[in-house]
């Protein structure tokens, strides 16, 4: 059976007036493709955009957790609910997920500010604050959710181009860059003004999705060229192009950090002939199978919730299962490798408590001792590492590696 | 297939002088002080602005006297700014000046992308036309309400309550905010104020951070801290010279 969507993708990139500024990257965002009860799949995209004002001064951690967050609340969602209950789904949207992915959010930043150091004050969420837009892909339908300043844009099969959603003018009295934002108490509320539940037998000729926050739209030149953009940067078959352009977006645009998040509807297969990009879902043939077996212990992990996993061996697994997302969630953390190298209690205390942030905690353990991680992974860590101007420690031969003889052992993908 | 090639941008941020030109300007100097504060601030301002790369500064300035009328009319990037002086003579007709300004900051003209615009109004007197009227118009304009602000007052003779109007509702609490008119009683801390508007108040505009909706306590974009002047502008004793 044909699937609905191609695989998603999303990246974050660091907006240039940040990395000049020595401030770490506010957005966060992701992909996921998840599975229901009796398989059913379902795509999350989600981006988040920290607020980064001095109130705001760990909006950072306000956009991964409300990331992280919003993936777990969809994945409970989604062992309760079948894709085929559009009603439920559309209230889910509009109401359930929103209210759901606030408390956790609440509770989640809750949870970080008592290893802050100033945790005896108490906690403003306005100091996390962050937005949220999130998308769901189904077999049969998308929807959409969230708060804030982010833009969801159509593309068509024809080329064209259209913005479907955006946040609504906050009025004139609104404080210049006003958004909406998580840490508001109605947050749950305001999402309701976003969400959407579209069917796909009513919308024939979408072909994609682009999710993004507000600094890609801000660094166009106009409306004409965001959405051309979009209408474009789903044809990119390589994550790292994505990432580069997106650098460029930030360095020639606004400054601010930048996230995009795509989903790509796969094409019936007419006449036989596959388009272009469901040549990438084949070409991605084994990534997909290692997914799958990923998520089917996933599911069983969560039948069976007891012991507890490694929450570092389930970040390294699950980035190892879908490549490309390892370049779009490592990127993001080149601050923190840096905090690595500078602050050596950091790694310490994000050992301490690895379910807190564990990719965090990945970055800490690569730091101290070989991963024994996939290739992909190790080799892009290993990259970090050299960038930050320290070195990852190198992984001792697999049983079945040996190495040339002479040669001195190196960082996997050191070159 | 290389990554999509569409016009990026980076944002403008439109900077404009307000200067009162009435005959009082001509008084003890605080004409020429004004042209020349303005004069030696912008090298600092455009080192401010090649350092924020993702902002266009863009200058402006709007006399009024008996009439207002555009002194520096077409945006101009402040590496590319000649300050002409300005010459003093008149009334103060500051409402009209208001009114003038609220025909640039419609959008159009104004881009949607801009970044919020810094205003600044200098003055050492009191209107002599209907500011209330032409402030009401301004006022009106989005990119107004979102504006930075600010007020630079001449001596002891400007009138600090229109001038506060124009800025805002008056922070709670006492001393120095820029949030309130600065008071400018010599050359010297004219010059403070003018420096600190074009350099550190540009930098802070040009990458704004994102503000909660509805908290507008802080302001347009949080600002930074004022100079340290010779005279602190609430201190009502001293050497005042204007």
């Amino acid at each position: 059976m044909t699937p609905a969507w191609l695989a998603p993708r999303a990246c974050s990139v660091i907006g240039a007036a940040h990395r000049r500024q020595g401030k770490p990257c506010q957005d966060a965002s992701l992909s996921a493709e998840l599975s229901g009860r009796n398989g059913e799949a379902l795509q999350l995209l989600a981006v988040a955009d920290g607020h980064g004002s001095s109130r705001s001064w760990l909006s950072d951690r306000g956009s991964a957790l409300a990331c992280r967050e919003a993936e777990r609340a969809v994945v409970e969602a989604l062992q309760r609910t079948p894709l085929g209950d559009t009603t439920t789904w559309r209230h889910l949207l509009r109401e359930g997920l929103p209210a759901t992915i606030q408390a956790r959010w609440q509770a989640a930043i809750a949870d970080d500010w008592r290893h802050q150091p100033q945790n005896a004050d108490p906690l403003e969420p306005v100091t996390y604050g962050c937005t949220l837009g999130l998308v769901l892909l189904a077999p049969q339908w998308w929807g959409c959710t969230g708060l804030g300043d982010w833009d969801l844009v159509a593309v068509h099969r024809t080329g064209d181009a259209a913005l479907i959603s955006q946040e609504e003018s906050l009025g004139a009295r609104a404080a210049a860059e006003a958004t909406a934002s998580l840490c508001l108490p109605q947050a749950a509320g305001l999402c309701a003004r976003r969400a959407q539940l579209q069917p796909l037998a009513a919308h024939p000729q979408l072909r994609a999705l682009v999710l993004s926050t507000d600094g890609v739209r801000k660094s166009c030149a106009s409306d004409a060229d965001f959405l051309a953009l979009c209408s474009q940067v789903i044809d990119l078959d390589d994550p790292q192009q994505l990432e580069h352009g997106l650098e460029q977006i930030t360095r020639q645009g606004s400054g601010d950090d930048v996230s995009l998040a795509i989903g790509r509807r796969a094409q019936p297969a007419a006449g036989g002939r596959w388009p272009r990009r469901a040549g990438l879902a084949l070409s991605l043939g084994s990534g997909t199978v290692a997914l799958a077996t990923a998520l089917v212990a996933g599911s069983r992990l969560l039948q069976r919730p007891a012991p507890r996993p490694d929450p570092v061996l389930q970040q390294q697994q699950a980035l190892c299962a879908d490549p490309s997302r390892i370049r779009a969630n490592l990127t993001p953390r080149r601050a923190q490798l840096l905090q690595l190298q500078r602050d050596p209690t950091l790694g310490q205390r994000l050992l301490a408590a690895p379910e807190r942030d564990p990719l965090g905690a990945l970055l800490a353990r690569s730091q101290r001792s070989p991963l024994r991680a996939c290739p992909p992974l190790e080799q892009h860590l290993a990259t970090l590492w050299r960038d930050a101007g320290g070195k990852m420690p190198a992984a001792p031969p697999r049983p079945d590696e040996r190495p040339p003889a002479g040669s001195r052992p190196a960082a996997p993908g050191s070159r | 297939m290389p990554f999509p090639n569409v016009r990026l941008s980076n944002r403008p941020l439109h900077f404009i002088y307000l200067c009162d030109c009435s005959g009082s300007m001509a008084a003890q100097g605080k004409m020429q002080a004004l042209n020349q504060a303005i004069r030696q601030s912008l090298p600092g301002m455009a080192e401010v602005a090649r350092e924020n790369p993702e902002a266009r500064v863009l200058v402006r300035a709007l006399r009024f006297a008996d009439r207002a009328e555009w002194h520096l009319e077409q945006p101009t990037p402040v590496d590319h700014l000649q300050w002409r002086d300005l010459e003093a003579g008149g009334i103060t007709a500051m409402g009209e000046a208001l009114e003038r300004l609220a025909g640039v900051l419609q959008s159009p003209p104004m881009e949607e992308r801009a970044l919020p615009p810094v205003l600044v109004l200098i003055s050492d007197g009191q209107p002599t036309d209907d500011f209330e009227t032409g402030l009401a118009t301004l006022m009106r304009q989005p990119w107004a309400q979102k504006a930075v602000r600010l007020a630079i007052a001449l001596g002891h003779d400007a009138d600090l309550e229109v001038l506060q109007q124009f800025i805002g509702p008056e922070p709670p609490g006492g001393g120095r905010s820029p949030r309130r008119p600065l008071q400018a009683s010599n050359a010297t801390s004219l010059a403070q104020y003018i420096q600190w508007a074009s350099t550190a108040v540009v930098g802070a505009a040009s990458m704004p951070a994102s503000q909660v909706q509805g908290a507008t306590s802080g302001g347009n974009i949080p600002l930074p801290d004022l100079p340290p002047t010779v005279l602190d502008p609430t201190d009502d004793v001293g050497p005042l010279v204007w």
